[in-house]
């Protein structure tokens, strides 16, 4: 299950774009059109050249995203042929002078992935393992929310895409997104706040070698004792042969139970980390700022007026709320007052 | 195995630093070539008095005067070179250094482009780099810098160190009449006030026993230059062994050279590939790029904000001033002002006592103590050291200048942080350069400016004439100077840039950790000032003796 680790969603979704191009406007085939689209959104204010700017990413106005991407798949990549040494391929009558054939994709595709807390409601502790229902509850949860922040954009892109015309509502959008879904295999996290190695799923490789190796070892023992001509393994007092055959059938068997076990669990997902939430981080940064300026301008401070002065700092930041207090998302720093969310202005 | 190099086709400043000893003067002359004839012609009679990488068999066959030549992309293209030959060159070379100047931090980088322009972000360089590289020309601007000629002097006599041996002197009128000849532009125009023919440079001089000596610091007095890299087939074998000490890389098997391709284009680098390169292969093999960067200090603000910091400082650890003063510098810099690393000798007791014990502080002759400061800086012991068993920066800040110009093992990911209540750190034994090998740079150049006789401040011309080498600017010194000098997450600094060079319009910080057996807490310095100054400058091509050849004799053939 990757499309869940540590807490978060990696959502992959592919929208397949209308082939041609609307019968009003040949110029710009539907193709082209997500690509304006995409090319208006506007950035986050993190560069000189937007930090002033009056819109700000529409993603930035929800509280789940760490990172959104949507870009336009064209094709599979071509890697050229699938080469083979030359004496097989004679050997097995493939000729090399006729071409392959080549892998395309149906059509162009919207991709959108995102990196997203794995909740329903903002503001929910992260899970450690969802299941598929649930996790399709989330997407549903996250679908409806940017439907509800961003509508027009969305119209914008997707209406260029197939299957989209039904979609009017959150709920539709929704269910839509759903049909888009494919799974992520590689998800890319951040790092861990704390490398608590009861948190990773590690595999006891030392038991699952033992369990697997005994069996076989015994079993190859007591085959070459029977391939000598002994009727009995030393200590044990077994038969050579039943014991080499019934040792090896179960080394067999416990190494495709090892493989299989390891397999699953490499795909159990990972806790999420302590503080993972996109609320936690944004509050997170808002405090390392606001702490550095507290401890530069009280560095040196009798205990008393420190004990006083960082009273005061905890008064005001409220290093505990998570809603108020807090750096916006899409911005580059809380130094601006217009970048942090007050205390007044934080829905109840 | 080991291939030796062709040092007779290798140009001498890219194997040698020439040294402020042995060579405390530098002179950089710049042309214009007005036509591919003229460059050509200037070409060829130059390349034949260039020093070459060949080893000096003894001191009496050192040149009294050195010559090495180097071209900016302009001077490429204005030599004609073929089209095919020149798009293949790297595109921050084929840039230049103004226009990198948004991520190299040269210009304030909360800026867009219009509005640094609107402010004439540049007013402050020399006119010489303001005019070159004309916006709209595209690379064909008539005052451009087109070729670097880089002299390089012995001083006149032992007696006489603060002088210029004469060869100096007739080797730069010499170059002149060769231009005038060749019909080559002679480019004047440096200086603040644009009225300097070329670029002068020298060690910075001191008073050393009543003598005026070549010293081994730059302005602001601190011992520069001490931990250059050392690269396969760069020196003889019976002295590598002891000259890659701190200055090679880390990867389990003791301090081994850089490989040679990091340094000079067409031979394997870090990574086991060959650096890429323009056709033919031959115009570019045993060539290197450097960027040449006139960087002024500010003399009077660093002096100014140290001592503040410093008053602050000793209050709250509870110093006197003065040793807050040497402790403050020491941590911005990671050595004390003598070339001590402070990873090697973290508190002030302890350098005192140092000093004390090799011999150059306390009731000495200035001139033994000059003499014994100089052998400690050229010995291993001044440079063999590590930080990966120091995570904390307890002993070397994290964000000091020289953790950031050469990591050495900081960065293996595989290295354990943390720090025990009685100040304890994991040795991380084991760390490797696996993460710094492929950003090192060669340090060319020298000071400029007057001795530390005279008086400086924020407004008198001093500074460092830093010449940057290697195969590839955008991954060594592009990214040191964008991702470790002007930003600080790799050393878990955030947006703080370096203490020194660093531009600290915006980020004013410096974080000195403090050990926790001291009891004291950590020290914020938070007013810092741009003590460092880009005052112009360009990205050049040093060619081999074979490409200066066949530039010379108009036969680049990529084909």
């Amino acid at each position: 299950m990757p499309d869940l680790d540590s807490g978060h969603i990696f959502l992959t979704t592919m929208a397949p774009i209308k082939p041609g191009a609307p019968a009003d406007n040949p110029q710009s085939s539907y193709e082209q059109r997500v690509r304006i689209a995409l090319a208006k959104f506007p950035t986050a204010n993190q560069s000189p050249a937007t930090v002033d700017d009056r819109y700000n990413s529409p993603f930035a106005r929800n509280l789940r995203n760490h990172l959104a991407r949507m870009f336009v798949l064209n094709d599979a990549i071509y890697n050229g042929r699938i080469t083979q040494n030359p004496l097989l391929a004679r050997l097995q009558g493939n000729n090399q002078a006729v071409p392959q054939p080549v892998d395309r994709l149906n059509a162009a595709y919207l991709v959108f992935c995102a990196d997203v807390d794995a909740i329903e409601n903002d503001g929910d502790p992260l899970p450690t393992t969802l299941s598929e229902g649930q996790q399709k509850a989330v997407r549903a949860s996250y679908a409806r929310k940017l439907w509800a922040t961003m509508e027009e954009e969305l119209r914008d892109v997707y209406s260029n895409c197939y299957g989209f015309e039904g979609v009017n509502s959150a709920g539709d959008f929704a269910t839509y997104l759903d049909r888009c879904h494919v799974e992520t295999t590689m998800p890319f996290h951040d790092y861990y706040l704390e490398l608590d190695s009861a948190k990773f799923n590690d595999l006891p490789v030392k038991p699952l070698a033992i369990g697997v190796l005994a069996p076989l070892a015994l079993g190859l023992v007591a085959l070459v004792l029977w391939l000598l001509g002994a009727e009995h393994v030393p200590l044990l007092g077994w038969s050579t042969l039943p014991t080499w055959i019934v040792a090896i059938a179960l080394g067999v068997v416990l190494s495709y139970l090892a493989i299989r076990y390891a397999i699953a669990n490499g795909e159990k997902p990972l806790a999420p980390a302590k503080y993972d939430d996109l609320p936690s981080v944004l509050k997170a940064l808002y405090t390392q700022q606001k702490f550095a300026d507290f401890f530069i301008e009280n560095q040196g401070l009798p205990p008393d007026q420190l004990h006083a002065a960082f009273g005061a700092f905890m008064a005001e930041h409220d290093p505990q709320n998570r809603q108020a207090m807090t750096q916006k998302p899409g911005v580059i720093s809380s130094a601006g007052p217009e970048n942090v969310t007050l205390k007044d202005a934080a829905p109840t | 195995m080991t291939r030796t190099l062709n040092l007779n086709d290798i140009q001498g400043n890219v194997t040698r630093a020439y040294g402020r000893y042995s060579f405390p003067f530098a002179r950089y002359i710049f042309f214009h070539f007005p036509t591919p004839l003229a460059g050509r012609g200037f070409i060829e009679t130059v390349r034949q008095k260039v020093t070459t990488a060949a080893r000096w068999p003894d001191k009496a066959s050192r040149p009294k005067c050195t010559t090495n030549i180097a071209l900016t992309f302009p001077g490429l293209l204005a030599l004609q070179l073929p089209v095919r030959t020149l798009q293949a060159m790297p595109d921050e070379f084929i840039e230049g250094m103004k226009q990198r100047a948004f991520i190299l931090g040269d210009r304030d980088q909360t800026e867009t482009e219009e509005e640094a322009k609107a402010q004439d972000w540049d007013s402050h360089w020399d006119p010489i780099w303001r005019k070159s590289r004309e916006p709209g020309t595209l690379g064909f601007g008539k005052d451009d810098v087109h070729v670097m000629v880089t002299l390089n002097a012995q001083s006149e006599s032992e007696d006489a160190p603060d002088t210029p041996h004469a060869e100096l002197e007739a080797r730069t009128s010499w170059l002149l009449g060769v231009a005038e000849d060749c019909g080559v532009t002679h480019i004047q125009g440096v200086g603040a006030k644009g009225d300097q023919p070329y670029q002068d440079a020298s060690a910075v001089f001191d008073d050393v026993g009543g003598t005026l000596r070549p010293t081994a610091k730059e302005h602001f007095g601190f011992t520069d230059g001490i931990g250059n890299p050392v690269f396969e087939g760069q020196l003889p074998l019976e002295i590598e062994a002891d000259a890659v000490i701190g200055r090679g890389k880390l990867m389990g098997n003791g301090w081994e050279p850089l490989a040679t391709g990091e340094f000079i284009l067409g031979h394997p680098d870090e990574s086991q590939e060959l650096p890429p390169m323009s056709r033919p292969p031959e115009f570019m093999r045993n060539g290197t790029f450097f960027a040449f960067r006139k960087l002024h200090e500010n003399v009077g603000s660093f002096d100014a904000v140290v001592n503040e910091e410093a008053e602050r400082y000793a209050a709250i650890m509870d110093v006197p001033v003065d040793e807050a003063i040497e402790t403050i510098r020491a941590k911005m810099c990671g050595r004390w002002s003598d070339g001590v690393p402070l990873s090697k000798v973290p508190t002030y007791a302890e350098w005192i006592a140092f000093g004390e014990a090799k011999g150059w502080r306390g009731d000495v002759d200035p001139l033994a103590a000059y003499a014994a400061n100089l052998k400690y800086i050229a010995s291993p012991e001044a440079r063999d050291f590590r930080y990966a068993d120091d995570m904390a920066g307890l002993k070397c800040p994290g964000g000091a200048h020289m953790r950031r110009m050469n990591t050495r093992d900081y960065l293996d990911p595989l290295n354990a942080a943390g720090v025990s209540d009685s100040g304890a750190q994991p040795e991380n034994a084991k760390a490797t350069s696996a993460l710094n090998k492929r950003r090192r740079i060669l340090r060319r150049g020298l000071p400029y400016g007057p001795p530390n006789t005279a008086h400086k401040d924020d407004e008198t011309e001093q500074g460092v004439i830093m010449i940057i080498m290697g195969a590839s600017l955008f991954r060594q010194f592009e990214f040191v100077q964008q991702q470790w000098i002007q930003y600080g997450l790799d050393f878990h600094q955030g947006n703080n840039t370096c203490p020194m060079l660093g531009n600290h319009e915006e980020h004013k910080r410096f974080t000195i950790p403090s050990d926790p057996k001291s009891g004291k807490p950590p020290y914020v310095m938070s007013k810092l000032k741009t003590f460092v100054e880009c005052r112009g400058g360009d990205y050049f091509f040093a060619p081999s003796m074979t490409s200066l050849r066949m530039m010379a004799m108009g036969i680049v053939d990529p084909t």
